[in-house]
């Protein structure tokens, strides 16, 4: 019945191309929340889990049970998730989810495989009620991918506590049967290392995977400028609510849940010059260590929770404690801010702008971005972002742009410091004309500009630009006939909203940057590094291009970001890939391994791994002594103990 | 059947690493010393430990006693619950993923652990050789 039905091989081509970036859990669009998930909170009744059941299903790695009854008939295909998901990657999860309707109805009984309950699920349930703990296969199953390797069984409970208490006795229950135990929040992080060897130490092999998305608390106090989320909050959540308040959190991408991010990568963001990293972003926190002991920050009895051991020796890739519920620091909102932008052809002259407003204390968000970052971030599809980048490169020049929200008077700074700056129209223009700047890839407009000296002048301050902005036919009307016929009166709309092309807004709200995992998947690679050793910079973006290119991937450089008054910068490398193609997944993990190795060759870097699950500690602690290169003997050392990750390969 | 922590199986290990390890070869000639702390012990929920003293690439200490702490120091102490201990034993689990996995804690100079890691291989071999019982 199913071998060649185009409806589910299309189906399962959609499931597969899906990379769980999370953006169907929160209501980015204003378009409402998927109501399925919504009510039953498990992943496998939101769209991104039904992806990964149908998937699963297809491919014979679970049965179907009683509960997918459950789970596709919750979905009322009321199309929300189309539109979220289109916004992001393009694709149609509601043609996932009705072919699993369509597979379900085409079942026998005898097709339905039953798992009774468990000792331990009994126990589980007696703590969190028999409605938040499970270990259906189904349910299960659509945890894969993210928090459950793609290799491992699906001998895992799901627990859904709803507080800190019942989180507590969830660990105590787990250490006396021996279950080994994680927290998925978002889980973009975990998703991202799920394909590669990194899973092995990110993900878990079996036990109870405790799925924190009921701790939904959000308050802010508009006196102490403080938000108190729960850790079910998304960094969207916390966005939203503070703006209406005129307020801002320290935030990273929107999926991410403010409690795992901070115990994760301690939110580094390009507001981090102004606002901090790590312990900065948070006055305190709620949390459960692994014996199930819970704490605040502010008790008074405990061992100093900030600082961490130092050298490149500690890695650790879980968290130290679960962070249950943070009270975070909100900045006030300005009314004179704005964004500006400023091109640059090469990345010394970019770094040198970035970096000296960044000791100069100047602006509030300061990011020098690749290309590649723009290009990815503004286009609606992949094609266009191929092109869009093309362009950038091949007849404009541009390859970095050094972008920085600040106020009125310190924009008048930053414009005397350059030559010239890309203004507000030109960039509404190529937000929402990108698609008509994509089909200038051979045109002789773009020939005209690239034999100008400096494209860049001619096109953002010369004769050029009112011509070019013109040429891009901006208005939502246009951007939105690259969606489906039955999307685009809807993508009109939202790119009718002002905040569309608000690039504070954007920066702030950090709906864009799960492009980069549109129908593939992106590993990030990087670290810290001490600005004042620039060559280095330079050496370690020339390493990660040469191990680029040694395994054949798609790489680039996504973004350098200074913080603490410009003594640091946050470099991101990301490697590209099909997370479907087992070849490229191996190379990935061969491009992690040696960049990961070759960064610790390299004096005043903290190298991503070793920056990974320091968020709780402060800063200065995790920064200081400036890390040194390691000797040759460590390095073999190091490169033992890798091998012996990947040995049983 | 040697059951993992029980008089039998300390008996078991002592002669496997007398029999098996060759002090130079096998063990590089290292000297140092271990805590293993065994937490989450199953049915009472209990602590154990097991220290072990090499030197010169000889075993020359191996005691189990109840407990997280012994009475002499130990250079290295690596914490972790019955279950990771089990898998380790067991084969299902690498010592290095669990490390970085926070799953065993490790207390002690960790470059110099790390430099040890290849010597005691030998002793985590045996070790696993010599149990085949669990409390499950
Ligand atoms: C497109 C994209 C952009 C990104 N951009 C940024 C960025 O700008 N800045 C940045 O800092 N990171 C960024 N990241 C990395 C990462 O996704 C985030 O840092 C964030 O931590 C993930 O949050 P999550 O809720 O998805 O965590 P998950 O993926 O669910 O979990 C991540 C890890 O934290 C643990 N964890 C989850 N919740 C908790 C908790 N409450 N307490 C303790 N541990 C917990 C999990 O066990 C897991 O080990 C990005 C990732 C993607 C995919």
């Amino acid at each position: 019945m199913l071998v060649g039905n185009s409806k589910f091989e299309e189906a399962i081509t959609i499931a597969k191309k899906g990379s769980h970036c999370g953006m169907c859990r929160f209501d980015f669009l204003d378009t409402g929340l998927c109501p399925s998930g919504t009510k039953y909170g498990y992943l496998a009744y939101w769209p991104q889990g039904r992806m990964q059941i149908f998937k699963n299903v297809m491919s014979g790695k679970v049965k179907p049970t009683e509960k997918l009854i459950e789970i596709t008939d919750s979905c009322s295909l009321c199309g929300i998730c189309d539109k979220q998901c289109n916004f992001a990657t393009q694709l149609r999860p509601e043609k996932v989810a009705k072919a699993l309707k369509e597979y379900v109805e085409s079942l026998n009984d005898s097709d339905f495989q039953n798992i009774p309950e468990d000792e331990n699920l009994k126990g589980l349930r007696d703590i969190v009620g028999p409605q938040w703990a499970t270990n259906d296969p189904i349910i299960v199953s659509s945890y894969i991918s993210s928090i459950i390797s793609p290799d491992a069984g699906l001998n895992f409970y799901i627990v859904m506590p709803k507080d800190t208490e019942e989180l507590s006795k969830v660990i105590k229950y787990a250490n006396i049967h021996n279950l080994p135990f994680l927290p998925r929040s978002g889980g973009t992080l975990l998703s991202m290392a799920a394909p590669t060897v990194l899973s092995k130490a990110f993900g878990l092999e079996q036990g109870i995977v405790i799925d924190l998305l009921r701790m939904k608390k959000l308050e802010i106090d508009t006196e102490t400028l403080t938000a108190t989320v729960g850790a079910g909050i998304t960094a969207f959540d916390l966005q939203k609510e503070a703006h209406k308040h005129k307020l801002r959190a320290n935030v990273a991408e929107a999926g991410a849940h403010i409690c795992g991010n901070i115990a994760s990568t301690g939110i580094l963001s390009t507001w981090g010059n102004k606002y901090g990293w790590a312990a900065d972003n948070f006055i305190d926190l709620e949390s459960v260590d692994d014996e199930g002991n819970i704490s605040r920050h502010s008790d008074l009895e405990i061992k100093n929770p900030y600082s961490t051991e130092y050298g490149f020796t500690n890695i650790s890739l879980t968290p130290p404690l679960i962070v249950t519920q943070a009270t975070v620091r909100l900045n006030p909102v300005f009314d004179d801010e704005e964004a500006v932008f400023v091109p640059f052809e090469n990345i010394k002259d970019a770094l040198h702008l970035s970096f000296t407003v960044a000791k100069r204390g100047i602006g509030f968000s300061n990011v020098i971005l690749s290309r590649k970052y723009l290009a990815e971030f503004i286009s609606p599809t992949p094609k266009i972002a191929e092109d869009f980048e093309f362009i950038l490169e091949k007849y404009m020049k541009l390859n970095y742009v050094v972008d920085i929200i600040c106020n009125k008077d310190e924009k008048k700074i930053i414009e005397n410091m350059v030559e010239y700056t890309i203004d507000k129209s030109t960039l509404t223009a190529l937000i929402l004309g990108c698609p008509k700047l994509a089909t200038l890839k051979n045109s002789e407009f773009m020939k005209i500009l690239s034999e100008e000296k400096d494209p860049l002048k001619a096109l953002f301050a010369g004769p050029m630009k009112k011509h070019f902005e013109q040429a891009l036919d901006a208005t939502p009307e246009n951007i939105s006939k690259i969606y489906d016929k039955d999307l685009q009166e809807f993508f009109k709309k939202v790119y009718s909203k002002p905040k569309m092309t608000d690039i504070v807004w954007l920066h702030e709200h950090r709906i864009f940057p799960s492009r980069l995992m549109r129908q593939r998947m992106f590993l990030p690679m990087g670290g810290v590094i001490w600005t004042a050793y620039e060559n280095n910079l330079l050496e370690w973006i020339n390493m990660f291009e040469t191990v680029g290119e040694k395994h054949q991937l798609i790489h680039a450089l996504g973004f350098i970001s200074p913080f603490d008054q410009g003594r640091f910068a946050v470099l991101e490398y990301d490697f590209y890939y099909d997370h479907n193609d087992a070849n490229a997944k191996k190379c990935v993990d061969k491009a992690i391994l040696e960049s990961q190795e070759n960064s610790l060759m390299i004096d005043g870097i903290l190298s991503a791994l070793n920056f990974y699950f320091k968020g709780l500690y402060r800063k200065e602690h995790i920064l200081f002594p400036i890390a040194k290169a390691i000797s040759k003997e460590d390095q073999e050392l190091f490169r033992e103990l890798l091998n012996n990750i990947i040995g049983d390969e | 059947m040697v059951k993992f922590l029980s008089e039998e199986w300390l008996e078991q290990c002592k002669r496997y690493m007398h029999e098996k390890l060759d002090p130079e070869k096998d063990l590089k000639n290292v000297t140092t010393s271990l805590l293993g702390v065994v937490e989450h012990i199953p049915p009472e929920n209990s602590t154990m430990n097991f220290y072990l003293n090499i030197d010169n690439g000889k075993l020359t200490d191996f005691t189990v006693s109840s407990g997280d702490s012994y009475e002499k120091e130990a250079e290295f102490v690596i914490m972790g619950s019955y279950g990771t201990f089990r898998g380790i034993l067991k084969g299902e689990t690498n010592m290095t993923i669990a490390l970085l996995k926070n799953r065993l804690k490790l207390q002690g100079n960790k470059i110099k652990a790390l430099r040890l890691m290849k010597p005691l291989d030998g002793v985590i071999a045996s070790l696993r050789e010599v149990t085949d019982e669990f409390e499950e």
